[in-house]
């Protein structure tokens, strides 16, 4: 096949009847990926990456979740890592409706706290509980973080399931106002336009 | 980027008549309501199997979409385009990623979407199967069918299905860049030499019709999808987008003294709407069902991407991996 790209014509393709379906988790797990936008701000659910592990997840995640804008922060955690509570129709508050039962008692850990306050919008971390369970979890973060404000849905992990960034390394976001040439505003031609027409009518 | 309009043909559902009625009255109310769809609410086969597929041709349009531009990276004019050209493939892959988990959360797995595109089951949008034979064409790519996909964006991001929703808001910002960048890069190109300026006119010449094909079938001649409008799958008729992409960039192409190859491309003042000559739509379904100019090179760069990569991908999975439905 003679190709406009160069790299068709010299690499050696397999015949299309070899093509096999891919296997199970070749494109592998998914991480949920939170981003802090900045330092006053809470993370908030962004996201899925597909990674073979952690480390990857989080590189991959910050290719995709801070190209633009601002970003102070960037966790990631196994998507079989959070626990999901249901939830509640017509507005009704998670915390009054529902009551969590029978999951496994351990030693005493941390959880992060995710609430979801709209329908349509995102996760927001809310804060840390000590728990032997996630039962307990949820029931002291109800104790702690259930306010006036309506809560449909209660994510909760593990803190040592979640690759948090190390507070030191925060230079690693402070590379966006190199990176103009992302942005819209770099592409302003208003002038050449308007110089073009002059030059012309 | 993305052509939608070829993607509503009908689908072997479940029949909506056969869904429980109660349960597809609280659908039915939620959408009306305006509230999102999340992954883990009850909904009717169709909507699912719909919003599979859309969403999928959207990822795969992304990813093909970055192969006409990409191969331009090398030899966009001078260090900034390329730059700039680097940035917006790169965009372009990761909205793939975006749409590929957001039709993930429905219940097909991204390797069952990459098997279904590189074995030419799936489809994606047809314009891509056109070749980027200049630096004009590339110029016209991200210009202006990022246009036509941010017309196409627009629309479906006050859809019903909250994954989708938050992967096109995400999206639709980084295509404002893509269209600055294009419209740049197309002015350089109108208001240069002679030979810049014809090369701008034969990549416009060349890409108009695939252009006109972009939003697909005339509403005339369409499946009917009055459904999936009302379940806010499908955003707004072919015909009414195709519409309001002329009139937001016919005048543009005009200002920079470039013609457009349709005698009777006129905006009619009474009604409205732009009168053109009507697109050929079997060539449409001729090249969206394999026969056109680059469908073969298009897959087949997917396939050395699945080929070599194949070692890669198989040294770093982890036995101990499982796979779990992401969450939004
Ligand atoms: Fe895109
Ligand atoms: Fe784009």
């Amino acid at each position: 096949m003679e190709s406009l790209d160069p790299r068709l014509n010299r690499v050696n393709l397999e015949d299309k009847s070899l093509l096999k379906p891919k296997v199970a988790l070749d494109q592998f797990e998914t991480y949920e990926t939170f981003v802090q936008t900045n330092e006053n701000k809470p993370y908030q659910h962004e996201g899925v990456v597909h990674a073979p592990n952690e480390d990857m997840a989080f590189l991959f995640a910050k290719e995709q979740f801070s190209r633009r804008g601002t970003c102070s922060g960037i966790s990631v955690c196994k998507t079989e890592n959070v626990i999901v509570s249901p939830t509640t129709e017509n507005g009704k508050n998670i915390y009054d409706e529902y009551e969590p039962h029978g999951s496994e008692l351990h030693e005493y850990e941390k959880y992060e706290v995710f609430h979801l306050f709209r329908r349509g919008k995102q996760h927001q971390h809310i804060g840390q509980v000590e728990a032997s369970s996630y039962d307990e979890a949820f029931n002291k973060s109800k104790a702690i973080y259930n306010n006036d404000k309506t809560v449909l849905n209660v994510w909760l992990v593990k803190t040592e399931n979640i690759l948090f960034v190390d507070e030191n390394y925060r230079d690693i976001w402070h590379t966006l106002s190199e990176k103009q040439f992302r942005e819209a505003t770099a592409y302003r031609a208003l002038d050449k336009i308007k110089k073009f027409k002059e030059e012309n009518s | 980027m993305y052509g939608g309009g070829n993607t509503f043909e009908k689908l072997q559902t479940k029949n909506v008549e056969d869904e429980d009625p109660q349960l597809l009255a609280v659908f039915e109310a939620r959408i009306e309501r305006g509230e999102k769809i999340e992954p883990s609410d009850w909904m009717p086969d169709l909507y699912r199997k719909q919003l599979i597929r859309m969403i999928e041709q959207h990822a795969h349009s992304e990813i093909i979409g970055a192969l006409p531009e990409g191969t331009w990276v090398t030899r966009a004019p001078g260090f900034k385009r390329k730059l700039a050209l680097m940035a917006k493939v790169q965009d372009e892959v990761g909205h793939a990623q975006l749409l590929y988990s957001a039709a993930e959360t429905l219940g097909k797995s991204r390797e069952q979407m990459i098997d279904d595109l590189i074995s030419g089951k799936s489809k994606y949008s047809n314009i891509f199967n056109y070749p980027a034979y200049t630096w004009a064409d590339s110029c016209f790519i991200s210009w202006l069918v990022d246009a036509g996909a941010i017309v196409n964006q627009t629309a479906n991001s006050r859809g019903s299905y909250g994954p989708y929703c938050r992967a096109l808001e995400r999206i639709c910002i980084e295509e404002s860049f893509h269209l600055k960048y294009g419209h740049h890069c197309v002015i350089h190109m109108a208001t240069g030499t002679t030979i810049q300026r014809k090369m701008m006119q034969e990549a416009i010449n060349r890409w108009w019709k695939p252009m006109m094909h972009f939003f697909g079938p005339s509403d005339k001649i369409s499946a009917h999808t009055e459904i999936l409008m009302k379940w806010k799958v499908k955003m707004d008729t072919n015909d009414n987008m195709r519409n309001q992409f002329l009139d937001m960039y016919v005048p543009k192409i005009w200002e920079l003294g470039i013609t457009v190859p349709d005698p009777k491309l006129k905006k009619n003042n009474e009604s409205g709407r732009w009168e053109y000559t009507e697109p050929d739509w079997d060539e449409f379904k001729r090249v969206i069902n394999g026969d056109g100019p680059c469908n073969a090179e298009r897959i087949a760069v997917r396939r050395m991407a699945e080929q070599r990569g194949r070692w890669v991908r198989k040294a770093l999975l982890s036995p101990k991996s499982k796979y779990v439905t992401p969450l939004a």
